[in-house]
């Protein structure tokens, strides 16, 4: 097998590109379809201010590092979830990550400012993990954007976290949620601007580059995920693509394409939102989602804590 | 034996893992010796949005 471009041995075939690729020329072409999303769906300008959400897993990890490396100011947010074990080491991939490159890192942590961790969270309001999870992380995502005055998160979603997603949403004509599956979600209502540099890079790809680069990421998935319908979707999806190769490409770039536009975003009433009387966040009634999560899981009001400092590097080492 | 005929044997995807063998990405078609240590390695992630 040899590289499409240098014809020297390629370590990686990507077919539904049918190319193969070198290492050096594998990681030039993850650094190009990162361009070209943050182009196309115009998600950044140069010069902008960066928040990147890293988990220690490979997505997050590898969004960083090409941003870094395309050349824009780009920091870490982590949130310490309290899941056992696995946060104790996902936070050491991260910390040690941002510490080997100089890069800044904030850390929140939910039992020492919001005195719960997800597994109490799902237990106390019968949510699956997932959800409390999801929705404690926007709420401190949003709010470490916006307090820091970052031009826009970005997250390590990638072409299979977005094909399952619309997958998903599709096999339920979940309409509300098909009008705002978009790479980019622009700055409005209160809440800030949000990214995906990752959505021309499939989840192989990304493991691929962190192994090429060296990127010590957990590879162990979150053991509150297992069994979770969207590693289903994710499964049923790589089945088609190992029949079909680009089926899975095709499937989300022909959404956008062609039917994202005929569903209406209806978080478009959030025009119509007040704010949170406990946080300040945007809320649809008195009180926010994650303040009442917050109250139910920790059986204390959701208070705003300060904004999270934005420190020089090296200081939250 | 190859890598894509090892993964195959095993029912494994191919868009589901990546073989290492060492800190270096094997590809498909690559043969594999007797003696080579490999690691096949997960890379399906994630909860939902």
């Amino acid at each position: 097998m040899k590289c499409r471009v240098c014809r020297g041995p390629a370590v990686i075939d990507i077919r539904r590109h049918n190319a193969n690729f070198c290492e050096p020329h594998f990681l030039r072409y993850c650094r190009q379809q990162v361009e070209r999303a943050i182009s196309e769906h115009r998600m950044v300008e140069p010069g902008e201010k960066l928040l990147v959400a890293v988990s220690g897993g490979k997505d997050s990890l590898a969004v960083w590092d090409l941003l870094v490396e395309i050349g824009f100011q780009a920091d870490g947010l982590y949130v310490g979830l309290g899941i056992g074990e696995y946060s104790d080491i996902s936070g050491d991939h991260v910390r040690r990550f941002a510490q080997e490159r100089d890069l800044n890192l904030i850390e929140v942590d939910l039992l020492s400012t919001y005195q719960y961790d997800i597994p109490t969270a799902a237990a106390k309001t019968r949510r699956v993990p997932c959800s409390a999870c999801g929705l404690s992380k926007r709420h401190i995502f949003d709010s470490a954007t916006l307090d820091g005055d970052y031009d826009a998160l970005v997250t390590g979603h990638n072409l299979d976290d977005e094909a399952a997603v619309l997958y998903g949403n599709v096999m339920r004509w979940q309409t509300q949620y098909l009008g705002r599956q978009q790479p980019m979600l622009p700055a409005e209502n209160g809440f800030p601007r949000k990214v995906k540099p990752l959505v021309k890079l499939t989840e192989r790809e990304t493991a691929a580059y962190c192994v090429i680069k060296g990127i010590d990421y957990l590879v162990e998935e979150c053991p509150m995920a297992a069994g979770n319908k969207h590693l289903g979707y994710k499964e049923a999806l790589n089945d088609l693509e190992r029949q079909s190769p680009g089926t899975k490409a095709d499937f989300y770039v022909s959404f956008l394409k062609h039917a994202a536009h005929r569903f209406v975003d209806e978080d478009d009433a959030k025009a119509d939102m007040g704010t949170c009387n406990s946080c300040g966040s945007p809320a649809s009634g008195e009180t926010c989602a994650f303040c009442r999560l917050v109250e139910t899981a920790a059986g204390t009001p959701g208070i705003k804590p300060e904004p999270i400092p934005v420190e020089t590097p090296g200081a939250l080492r | 034996m190859s890598v894509a005929k090892l993964l195959n044997q095993l029912d494994l995807n191919r868009e589901s893992v990546l073989v290492i063998r060492g800190t270096t990405l094997v590809p498909g078609d690559a043969t594999l010796a007797d003696s080579d240590e490999i690691e096949i390695r997960p890379v399906i992630s994630g909860g939902g949005q």
